[in-house]
């Protein structure tokens, strides 16, 4: 196999917003090798430079934004890229991954990688064009909305901009690309705190690959497999995301009425069914995507963006709204404000109930929908009572109460997946580094009634899966892949023959698979084969020349998961930040059912077994073995 | 015979063109042959549905037998099986 390593540009450019100035930072192909790239490759970037007292809106926090290896090498569904930097909204490390044009134009100008530090101290435009770099004035976009924001930027090249709620420093502020949001975490309120408005890059570089042949037989081999599972041939591209409304209903997954219930009783006028029959106008995508997932809706006579499950799920069955014409104007003002939908609902659901309990007179009620467009503009711009919903669910329970019913973990609002229905789900948002996200979780709802149809109600196999999960979804992050592509790995007949005797069979024992798949986790090397279904390794070997085997992208995923959580412990999380309100861990989703509960302990502790970690923190042994230095904050610990 | 309300949803629905329907039926497979007249009728490009195809639910619970009887007023949701975060 190849010594240098192809696939990528090779270089990673550091910008010092303070002097203005470039750089070069060292990456050499053995950090490749450690890393793969995007993700992983930020949370290793990140690590190396964060110090226990570090914040997100400090001068020094590094903005990491990051390609993988697959980006711009003509695979299908290879243009995410990802931002990583220290969260304003949960003060650990958060990552944010977006499929707008950035990635592949950040590496058409010859860069993997971009590291902003400093601040400007005017509004900047960041511009990069293969070589050079200019820090051009932005005080004309400064106050744009996304979009006008884009309309003012050159055409062909490829941008991440600001709206008002970042420039505002909205906790949970996204950077967008395109339509397309790097949502979570408040990543584009730290871009508004550094005085980012805009960057873009253009370039005509094109990477090389070790195998050119063999990588165009892999993609179009990858194109007829995605075209041809269930999921992603046929259901994502007819339904999109929003699909899920209807069997989560079904399977009591729908966050409803600030995750107090599953269910949905007007779950028919917000599903992906309303939404494809009477709302689409035509599918979207992102760059290089043969799945097109997007939707494109109609707001007030203009084709828009349409929302995602999340956003029908959180602005729908969580704030008791069942009016979806509703919804889809708010999330073309909450994409021109430059906001998490999905932080933002979750704000507004804990804010209806802190209301209904007489705890905090917002006049924000659950069914009262009226005026929330208002509300989301007083957020944007921190006027009034959005000042304090722009601080996100955690900050209000520590200045209202409300603790037990503040759904967020780590202080990040929870995607619309509500766990009492799905266990699993509801360990992976405990045990996620980011925080209460659904894909940092593993999405082991996937297997838990969406998609596949295992027990969702027993921890049985869970940690186990969770951890498996967790550490595959990191690397193929990691490769610039996006995460559906990981759906194919599931042969179609579990899917698509949801009653035959075989997929029964098969299902009913996966939550006993937990000690194979253990051992797979904890002996990643055991694994050096690779499965016809996932073609992810093989076109990481015909990109990279590196021989890349299943092992490997555990390995990798491990490492990622790792390296995040010991920045996390450096920032100051310490034992017991793995944990859901008490809502969710206590209080019977249905009155009736014992099993409707999150029983997190009992699956944390087969968890931190399985990743080598005592109460959530990476043991020495295992930081030994994944050659990561073991920081102050661990070696005080004894562990 | 169980007078019920079947409802379609996903991609089972866009293909078939059909929402829902009141029908008559013993067990939950007759449901199948019915939707399957009418698919043959109204769309017959597609494939024609089976119980394996489907996740069943009679009531909001989930039933994994063809054989099952439904009673009067029973609401049936059949649901190709979806995914995407
Ligand atoms: S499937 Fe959806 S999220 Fe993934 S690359 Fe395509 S459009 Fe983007």
């Amino acid at each position: 196999m190849n010594e240098k390593l192809l696939g990528y540009a090779g270089r990673v450019l550091k910008i010092d917003l303070t002097r203005k100035t470039f750089e070069d930072f060292p990456w050499t192909d053995s950090d490749r090798r450690r890393t793969l790239g995007g993700k992983i490759m930020a949370a290793d970037i990140l690590h190396s430079h964060i110090t226990p007292d570090m914040k997100a809106f400090d001068e020094d926090n590094w903005l990491v934004i990051s390609t993988g290896p697959l980006t711009g090498c003509a695979c299908p569904n290879t243009s995410r890229f990802n931002i990583s930097t220290i969260s304003p909204l949960t003060n650990i490390v958060t990552s944010s991954n977006c499929g707008g044009d950035f990635g592949l134009s950040l590496k058409k100008a010859g860069f993997d990688a971009l590291i902003i530090t400093g601040r400007s101290e005017n509004p900047v435009h960041i511009e990069i064009l293969e070589d050079d770099v200019s820090f051009n004035d932005a005080s004309q976009l400064w106050g744009m909305k996304v979009s006008e924001a884009q309309e003012k930027l050159q055409k062909r090249h490829g941008k991440l901009v600001i709206g008002p709620a970042g420039e505002n420093k909205v906790l949970y502020a996204a950077v967008f690309s395109g339509e397309r949001a790097a949502g979570r975490g408040g990543v584009g309120a730290v871009f508004g705190d550094k005085n980012i408005k805009a960057v873009t890059a253009f370039g005509s570089k094109n990477a090389e690959v070790y195998d050119r042949e063999n990588l165009k037989k892999i993609n179009k081999k990858w194109v007829e497999q995605l075209r041809a599972n269930p999921l992603t041939g046929r259901q994502l591209p007819k339904l999109g995301t929003a699909a899920l409304i209807s069997p989560m209903q079904a399977h009591h997954i729908l966050a409803t009425k600030n995750f107090s219930a599953g269910r949905f009783d007007d779950f028919e006028k917000i599903s992906g069914e309303e939404l494809a029959q009477n709302h689409l106008i035509k599918n979207a995508a992102c760059t290089t995507c043969v799945i097109r997932c997007g939707r494109v809706v109609q707001v007030d006579g203009k084709a828009v963006k349409g929302p995602e499950l999340e956003t029908l799920g959180l602005l729908g069955a969580n704030i008791m709204n069942d009016d979806i014409e509703l919804i889809l104007k708010w999330n073309y003002e909450l994409d021109e404000l430059g906001m998490d939908t999905i932080s933002t609902a979750g704000s507004i659901a804990f804010a209806m109930e802190l209301d209904e309990k007489g705890l905090w007179d917002s006049g924000l009620k659950f069914g009262k929908t009226d005026n929330l467009s208002d509300v989301f503009n007083d957020i944007a711009y921190r006027r009034g009572i959005g000042d304090i919903l722009a601080d996100g669910t955690k900050r209000m329970s520590d200045k209202f109460g409300g603790a037990e019913f503040a759904i967020h973990a780590k202080g990040m609002e929870l995607a619309a997946y509500e766990p009492r229905g799905a266990v699993g789900q509801g360990l992976g948002y405990a045990t996620a580094n980011r925080g209460g996200c659904h894909l940092n979780a593993g999405y082991l709802v996937v297997a838990e009634g969406l998609g596949l149809d295992v027990d969702a109600l027993t921890p049985h196999g869970k940690a186990a899966l969770a951890i498996m999960f967790q550490n595959l979804m990191e690397c193929i992050s990691a490769a610039g892949s996006c995460l559906f592509t990981s759906y194919a790995v599931f042969p179609s007949f579990l899917i698509d023959k949801p009653n035959s005797f075989l997929t029964k069979a098969i299902l009913a024992c996966f939550p006993y698979f937990g000690p194979v798949v253990n051992l797979l986790n904890k002996h990643t090397g055991i694994a050096k084969i690779n499965i016809p279904l996932l073609l992810h390794p093989y076109a990481l070997t015909f990109a990279t020349g590196m021989k890349v085997t299943m092992a490997d992208l555990l390995k990798w995923g491990d490492y990622g998961y790792n390296i995040e959580r010991v920045s996390n412990i450096i920032l100051g999380q310490g034992k017991g930040a793995d944990t859901l309100p008490k809502r969710l861990l206590d209080e019977k989703q249905i009155e009736s059912n014992e099993k409707t509960k999150v029983p997190l302990d009992k699956m944390k502790n087969t968890y931190y077994r399985a990743r080598g970690w005592k109460n959530g923190i990476p043991t020495i042994k295992k930081l030994n073995k994944l050659k990561i230095e073991i920081p102050e904050a661990i070696k005080a610990l004894n562990l | 015979m169980a007078k019920v309300t079947v409802k379609l949803f996903g991609v089972m629905r866009l293909d078939s063109k059909i929402s829902g329907a009141q029908i008559e039926i013993e067990r939950i497979s007759d449901i199948f042959n019915v939707l399957n007249e009418n698919i043959k009728s109204e769309a017959p490009q597609e494939k024609l549905l089976s119980f394996n195809d489907a996740v069943v639910f009679v009531n909001g619970e989930r039933c994994k037998k063809k054989s099952f009887k439904p009673s009067n007023g029973d609401e049936i949701w059949l649901m190709s099986p979806s995914s995407g975060g």
